[in-house]
Order: C-alpha cells, then sequence, then structure tokens
C-alpha cells in the first residue's frame, strides 16, 4: 500500500492552500461481481422473491446467473505494485476556494509536475504528464484556458487531471514525488505558491525465472545444440496469464522454443495461467550457426558462450501487462 | 486442479530475480518431472484457497444433548421437542437475539396445537404445498435463536431517517416489492418465530421454506450475507430424506435449495462445499430430466404434444444450466479462475437456442478478461452468432483491457446511440464514465455518473465509481459523498444501500 509522507515544506507560508492534490491509482477496472438469486419457477403470486434485476450488478432484464458482469469499477485500493508492470496513477490539482469566500481569491496557472525515485538512483526521473492534448480543446477552454507548460486557471471546483504511466524496472521502495504550482491572486495582492507531495510504494517482483542449459549430444553435425530450460514462478499474489516466452539470440545462435505453441491438429492453443505460486516449465532448443566463414560464435573471456537474453510477457487481471527480460544466458564450456 | 505435483523444496538452480541475472550453469541436479510440462509449487487450493476445517452438521453434537438432525430423525421418529432448545449459540459468533423464557419456548414449539391462526401467506398453489405424513416436524427451523437482529450501524445516515422507513404493517410482499429487503428479513424472521404457523401441518411448511427463502435472500440484498451464511445452518443437510415426502418429492422449493447451496459454503466455512451442492442439484435436474423425456417419448404419439410437458422439461433443462452457470461462479468465487474457465468450456449451450450460445459466449470472454487473456475473449466472441451489442461490449472491454482506452470510447459511444435495450444504457454509460476518468477526462466522466443519478440509476458500481471522483476532485469529499448518498435516499429507490456504497 502506498502512503503518503507530510508534504516537504517547500512553502514557509503557513497558511492553507488554495489548491489540493488528489492521487488515484489507475490499475485496470475491474469487472463486477454480482451473486444473482435463484428465483422461483414459474413465479407464485404474490410474490415472496424479490424481483430478478434486485441481486443483478445493474438492473438489466437478461436472464444471467454468472458471477461477473461487465459492469467497470474503479479500484478501490492501491493493490500490489510489481517489476515489469506500468505504473498508471491519475492526478488532480483542485481547486478548493469555495465560492464566495471573502478576501475572493483567484487560481491560475496551475501547473503539476511529476517524478519518481528509483532504489537504484538517486536522481529521480520526471514523469512525462498525460494526457498532452485534451481531445476535447472546446469544452477544456470553458473550464480553463490550456496554455502549455503556462499551466491552467482553475474555477472553484474545478480540477486539473493529469495521468502518468511509469514502467517498474527495480524492486523495492520507489517515490512519487507531485509538485503542484499556482498563482494566487487576491483583489489586493498575489503571489505564486507551490507544494510537494510525496508518495511511496513497494514495488514487488512478481515473476521469478530459473534457469539452466545443458549440451545435447551431437548427432554428428557440425554445430553443436543445447537445450535451455527456465522454469517460470509466478511469486506475486494474482493469477496471470504467459503472453509470450522467447529466447532472443544473438548472431551465431538460433534457437527454437518447444512450448505450447507447438500444436497438434485441431488443437487450440491455451496460454498457460499461472496462480500465485504457480511454476510453468519452459524449454528451448538453442543452436550455434556458423558464419561464412564456418566460425562458431566466440567464448566470453570467463569462458562462457552467451547466447541471448530470455524476455517474457505476461497479461494480469483484466489485461494488465507485464513484461520483463532476463540478463544474459548461456552455456558454461568445459 | 489437474496438476498437484508436489516438488522437491530445494532447487540448485540458477535465479533470476527482476532484471538481474545471476547466472551460472555448473553442474545442475535438475529434477523436472518429465510427464508434465507444469508443475505446482503448491497445490494451488493451498494458496488461493487455505484447506479450512470442515463444520458440518455433525457439528451440533457438541452440544450437551445432542439435536436430532433430519438426517438421523426418520420419519416414524417423533421429535423430541426437549432437545430442539439445546444451545447452539457457541457455533455463533454473531450477536443473538435474547431467547424467550424456557416456558413460552417450550409451549410454542412443542404443541402443533397451538397454532391459532394461519398465516395470510400459506395461500399457495396446490403444487407447492404437497401431501405430507404428519409426522413430519420443522420446528427446529422456527427457533427465534436461528434469527439475528438487524442492525443500522451499516446504513448510510441519510437512509436512517424514519420517514424512510415502511409503515411496521406494510405486508411481506409489498416490502420485497418495494425493494424494502431489510424490512422485509426483519418481517420474515418476525412472521417464522411468530406463533402462527404450525410446524408439520403442510401448508405452514410450504410457507415455513418460503419464509426463510425470503429472509435469507433479502439478508443479501441488503449487505448481510454473511448472516445469511449463518443462518442457512439452521437448514442443514437439505439432501436428507427427511425434507422429502412419501412419494419423495422434495418439500424445499428449488430457489432455497440453491440458494442454500452457496451460503452454506459460506456458513460452514468451505466453498468447495458449494461445488459439491450444484453437482449434487445438477444430479438430479439430470434425473428428474431423463424421466420426463422417457415419459414423452412413451405417451406421445407423432403429432402431438403434450404442452404441460414440454414446459416442465423446458424449466427443468433451465435450471440445469443454470446450475452449470453457478458452478463457474462458484469457482471464480474461490479464485480458481483457471478451473472455471476449463469447466465453462466443457458447457454447450442448448443447439437450438442461439441467444443463450451468445450469452455463454460473452460469459467465457467476460472470464478470459478476468484472466488476462484478452485474446482468448475475443475470439470467444467471434465464434458465436450472437447478438451484436453483446459482441461490442466485449469489445469494449477488451479495448480497455489493452489500455486503448479512445477505441473503447468509440465503442461506448456507439452503443449508447444505437442502443435498443434500454436496460443495458447504464451500464454502457457508466463504462464510457470509467473509461474517460483513465484518459483524464474526469469532468465528462463526473457529468456522465451524475446525469446517470438524476435518472434514477443507483446501483453499487455506480455510487462507488462516483464517490471515487468525488474523493479525486475535491478535499472535502465527504459532504459530496453525504449529498449522494441524501439525493439517492430522497428519491425513494428500490434496493437497499451501505456506507461501502458511497465509500462513507
Amino acid at each position: 500500500m502506498a502512503h503518503q509522507r507530510t508534504s516537504s515544506t517547500v512553502d514557509s507560508v503557513k497558511e492553507p492552500h488554495s489548491v489540493s492534490l488528489k492521487v488515484l491509482r489507475l490499475s485496470r477496472p475491474s469487472l463486477s461481481v454480482q451473486h444473482p438469486l435463484p428465483l422461483p419457477t414459474p413465479s407464485p403470486s404474490p410474490t415472496n422473491s424479490p424481483a430478478p434485476s434486485a441481486s443483478l450488478a445493474y438492473p438489466s432484464t437478461k436472464n444471467d446467473a454468472f458471477i461477473l458482469s461487465p459492469l467497470l469499477t474503479l479500484p478501490p485500493a492501491f493493490g500490489s505494485a510489481y517489476v515489469g508492470e506500468t505504473f498508471s496513477c491519475t492526478l488532480c490539482a483542485n481547486n478548493e476556494v469555495l465560492l464566495g469566500s471573502n478576501p475572493s481569491k483567484v487560481i491560475s496557472n496551475v501547473r503539476i509536475e511529476a517524478e519518481m525515485k528509483i532504489p537504484s538512483s538517486g536522481i529521480p526521473l520526471p514523469l512525462r504528464l498525460g494526457p498532452e492534448n485534451p481531445s476535447d480543446a472546446d469544452e477544456e477552454k470553458e473550464e480553463g484556458k490550456v496554455v502549455g507548460k503556462e499551466g491552467v486557471d482553475l474555477e472553484p471546483g474545478k480540477s486539473l487531471q493529469k495521468v502518468v504511466n511509469f514502467d517498474l524496472k527495480e524492486e523495492g521502495s520507489h517515490v512519487l514525488a507531485v509538485t503542484v504550482t499556482y498563482s494566487e491572486t487576491t483583489p489586493t495582492s498575489g503571489r505564486i505558491r507551490t507544494f510537494r507531495k510525496l508518495y511511496q510504494f513497494v514495488c514487488k517482483g512478481c515473476m521469478v525465472v530459473r534457469t539452466k542449459t545443458g549440451l545435447l549430444p551431437s548427432s554428428g553435425e557440425k554445430s553443436r545444440k543445447w537445450a535451455l530450460e527456465a522454469q517460470l514462478e509466478n511469486t506475486g499474489e494474482e493469477t496471470i496469464s504467459l503472453d509470450m516466452v522467447v529466447l532472443e539470440t544473438k548472431d551465431g545462435f538460433r534457437s527454437q522454443g518447444i512450448n505450447w505453441e507447438i500444436l497438434s491438429e485441431g488443437e487450440k492453443m491455451e496460454k498457460p495461467v499461472l496462480m500465485p505460486g504457480d511454476v510453468q516449465q519452459v524449454c528451448f532448443l538453442v543452436e550455434e550457426v556458423p558464419d561464412a566463414e564456418g566460425k562458431g560464435p566466440e567464448p566470453t573471456a570467463e569462458g562462457k558462450l552467451i547466447f541471448g537474453i530470455l524476455s517474457l510477457a505476461w497479461r494480469g487481471t483484466m489485461g494488465n501487462r507485464g513484461f520483463l527480460s532476463t540478463g544474459a544466458l548461456g552455456a558454461r564450456l568445459k | 486442479m489437474d496438476h498437484l505435483v508436489e516438488q522437491p523444496d530445494s532447487h540448485p538452480t540458477t535465479l533470476i530475480t527482476g532484471l538481474r541475472c545471476i547466472d551460472f550453469s555448473g553442474p545442475l541436479e535438475f529434477c523436472y518431472m518429465s510427464h508434465s510440462q507444469k508443475e505446482r509449487k503448491f497445490p494451488s487450493s493451498q494458496v488461493s484457497l487455505p484447506r479450512r476445517p470442515t463444520r458440518g452438521p455433525l457439528d451440533i453434537g457438541e452440544t450437551p444433548i445432542p439435536l436430532p438432525s433430519p438426517t438421523s430423525t426418520g420419519p416414524s421418529l417423533p421429535h423430541q421437542p426437549s432437545s430442539l432448545l439445546s444451545p447452539t449459540t457457541s457455533q455463533f459468533m454473531t450477536p443473538r437475539l435474547a431467547s424467550p423464557t424456557p416456558g413460552s419456548n417450550l409451549s410454542l414449539l412443542t404443541s402443533p396445537s397451538f397454532r391459532t391462526a394461519h398465516s395470510t401467506l400459506s395461500t399457495q398453489s396446490p403444487s407447492r404445498s404437497p401431501s405430507l405424513a404428519p409426522s413430519k416436524n420443522f420446528s427446529f427451523l422456527l427457533r427465534p435463536e436461528i434469527y439475528h437482529p438487524l442492525t443500522l450501524l451499516d446504513v448510510p445516515p441519510p437512509f436512517r431517517v424514519s420517514a424512510l422507513q415502511p409503515d411496521p404493517s406494510t405486508s411481506l410482499p409489498d416490502l420485497v416489492s418495494s425493494g424494502n429487503f431489510r424490512s422485509a428479513a426483519i418481517k420474515a424472521a418476525q412472521l417464522l418465530t411468530s406463533e402462527d404457523l404450525s410446524p408439520s401441518l403442510p401448508a405452514d411448511i410450504a410457507t415455513i421454506f418460503e419464509l426463510i427463502y425470503t429472509r435469507l435472500s433479502c439478508l443479501t440484498l441488503c449487505g448481510q450475507t454473511a448472516l445469511a451464511a449463518q443462518e442457512v445452518k439452521a437448514l442443514e443437510d437439505l439432501n436428507s430424506s427427511y425434507y422429502r415426502d412419501e412419494e419423495g418429492r422434495h418439500l424445499v422449493p428449488w430457489e432455497l435449495r440453491v440458494l442454500a447451496v452457496r451460503l452454506q459454503g459460506m456458513g460452514f466455512n468451505d466453498a468447495r462445499r458449494g461445488v459439491m451442492g450444484y453437482y449434487e442439484l445438477a444430479r438430479e435436474a439430470r434425473l428428474t430430466l431423463t424421466s420426463l423425456k422417457k415419459s414423452r417419448s412413451s405417451m406421445s404419439t407423432p403429432g402431438e404434444t403434450n404442452e404441460a410437458l414440454e414446459n416442465e422439461i423446458e424449466f427443468w433443462s433451465t435450471r440445469l444450466q443454470e446450475l452449470g452457470i453457478r458452478v463457474a461462479s462458484a469457482l471464480v468465487e474461490m479464485e480458481d479462475l483457471e478451473g472455471a474457465a476449463r469447466f465453462l468450456s466443457t458447457l454447450s449451450p442448448p443447439s437450438d437456442n442461439s441467444a443463450s450460445a451468445s450469452t455463454l459466449a460473452t460469459q467465457k470472454a467476460l472470464l478470459f478478461l478476468c484472466l488476462g487473456d484478452v485474446e482468448a475473449a475475443r475470439s470467444a466472441i467471434s465464434i458465436s452468432a450472437g447478438e451484436e451489442s453483446e459482441k461490442k461490449v466485449i469489445l469494449a472491454l477488451a479495448h480497455m483491457a489493452d489500455s486503448d482506452f479512445s477505441s473503447a470510447v468509440e465503442i461506448w459511444e456507439d452503443l449508447i446511440s444505437s442502443s435498443f435495450s434500454p436496460s443495458e444504457l447504464p451500464m454502457y454509460r457508466q463504462n464510457l464514465g470509467v473509461c474517460f476518468l483513465y484518459l483524464g477526462r474526469m469532468e465528462e466522466a463526473r457529468d456522465i455518473l451524475e446525469a446517470l443519478v438524476e435518472e434514477g440509476s443507483s446501483f453499487h458500481a455506480l455510487t462507488f465509481n462516483l464517490s471515487t471522483i468525488y474523493e479525486l476532485c475535491t478535499e472535502r469529499s465527504r459532504a459530496l459523498k453525504i449529498g449522494l448518498a441524501e439525493k439517492i435516499a430522497g428519491m425513494g429507490s428500490k434496493g437497499e444501500k451501505a456506507n461501502g456504497d458511497f465509500k462513507l
């Protein structure tokens, strides 16, 4: 769970801010769950049983006994953040000045900036804020002029909404730092105010990959062959389905997956589903491809042949994407 | 569910976590399972559903005086009324109604002749009051301590005002049909524990089961499913022969038997019990269907059909199909999405019914979306010759799963402008609003959701999503959320509301 640190005192003025910042992690919306009641057939009268639609997620007239409905619900909680996934978050700067307040304050030039502090680096990464081109520019103008980087003028009760996306690549503590800057004008004075809020969350690994390679007995051909096996373990708390597992080979090698994409006739491809704690095993055949001069790939100084890297992609609940590549994989030469 | 292979604890393998790679390709001893590509480190059930101690009717034996359960009491054995009063409070963690004094309780429960007046509810269709042996006695379902009192704690303040509470004299059917499920649940319990019902009179027995159905279903509709799961335990084993009359007909209406399956699974803390319960009912439905079809083929001459028999066959096959969907739902509720998907793929719609084929395809697609297999969701609907609007709904959801919210917006808008089914319109619009929020168009999202409320919609996702938007757009969201609750309370809409609906 992300928790918000006390806002740093960038602004020395003790007076409460006229603009508030609210944040919601935009995980995928979820399908609403319903528990449709079994109803008497044929229905008696006078009836003591509730209307068929009363137990549905929305008052549909469809006769549906299924638990999942197409009605979407916004994420109720922060949830877990995993390496390989894209972290999406919406930031809202809201004009909190009450109508008719005294002295009357005008809020203009509201800007939001966001950065992400990641475990491996002391320097926070600036984040791009979307949407850059509001699709309904005309409507946008009624609420406040969009003047690019110059900021937005906000009427009381109005909000400036931005969405950030960040690819999570490291385990550990991340901090989303959001800075809001705005001009506050009263009939007698005007000033530029700013505040900063920090949101900390922990990113966990959801996929553990174990590999091993073995030299295959040569069948009299010149090129050597290996089998690269990998175990993929879902260490997260959510069910995921594996989208793709590919061994991306360097020059001098070619590989062939011998996994679920190989189907016998009439079979339908089924993507492996990994529940929390499940392990899926994959295997690739790796073959040496000698170059034009008939020379095979050179081993590294440590006497290791590097085949390439393993790339995996998966989808979580409601299609949430995850993507990961391993480091260099290869075989040690005897 | 199919591979429950324990893996050796220590694997001398290379570990790559995240992006780091600590690769060493030494002489590794790998114990791969050659017969199975897939292994479970833990049996799936342990991860998603820790096995809990099974509690069942036998637990009642803990009480000082054993309670005669329907399973152990044959129709010929007369009930021992005194033992029915044995305290079972230890099983319940929820607050109970104070038990009446033993004297009054005994007189109520022991003497069938105590009945003073017939309930007005006992006007039954003949099929619902089968003939009974006089020895059947269901007084164990009328004990006041079964039925818990309901508090108003979870009801948002605007809905607590007495002007909104129905008149206490309102009849139960009126309470149910007006959506006052809390009051209906209370009323049903009052009627069950009143002295008007005779636990061994056939007509009253039918009323008892109907009241229990109303009580339990209304509890689930006012957010008190946990209480319903406790109260349903009193029914014990509905498959016992005690619940059948001499001709083998079940005394409990089908809908209550189906409802009791899920609730008992929850009440006895064993979700698997739910799946098994549906299978038992399905077996019965299949047997009934077989014998009905047999009698159809034996009696009818070509060109002549027995309408009553055809109807009977029709609704038993509907029941059977519905049970299939309920099994899949139970698996989803157990978080075994993969098992649910496998199970759903074994279901086939009746060949002559394209509407239910389309519904089944949509259900599969929704489950695939939940699993994250967006491609499978798309292909599930491409096969069926189903309804165009249902396909579009799945397509829009698939776009959202792919993070392509702009394409989803187009489809939702198209569905809204061309919709022929007014009952689906609120769903399209609500989902469009959700899409807008992900696109950074919160203002529009709020307008759509508020308009839906103005027009009288008040389903949970709508109020929850709108409350979430209120939390985003101001620090003073509580006032807005209370305002929303007041507005919905003032519109007198059907159904019960809980604090969670407004994030209060």
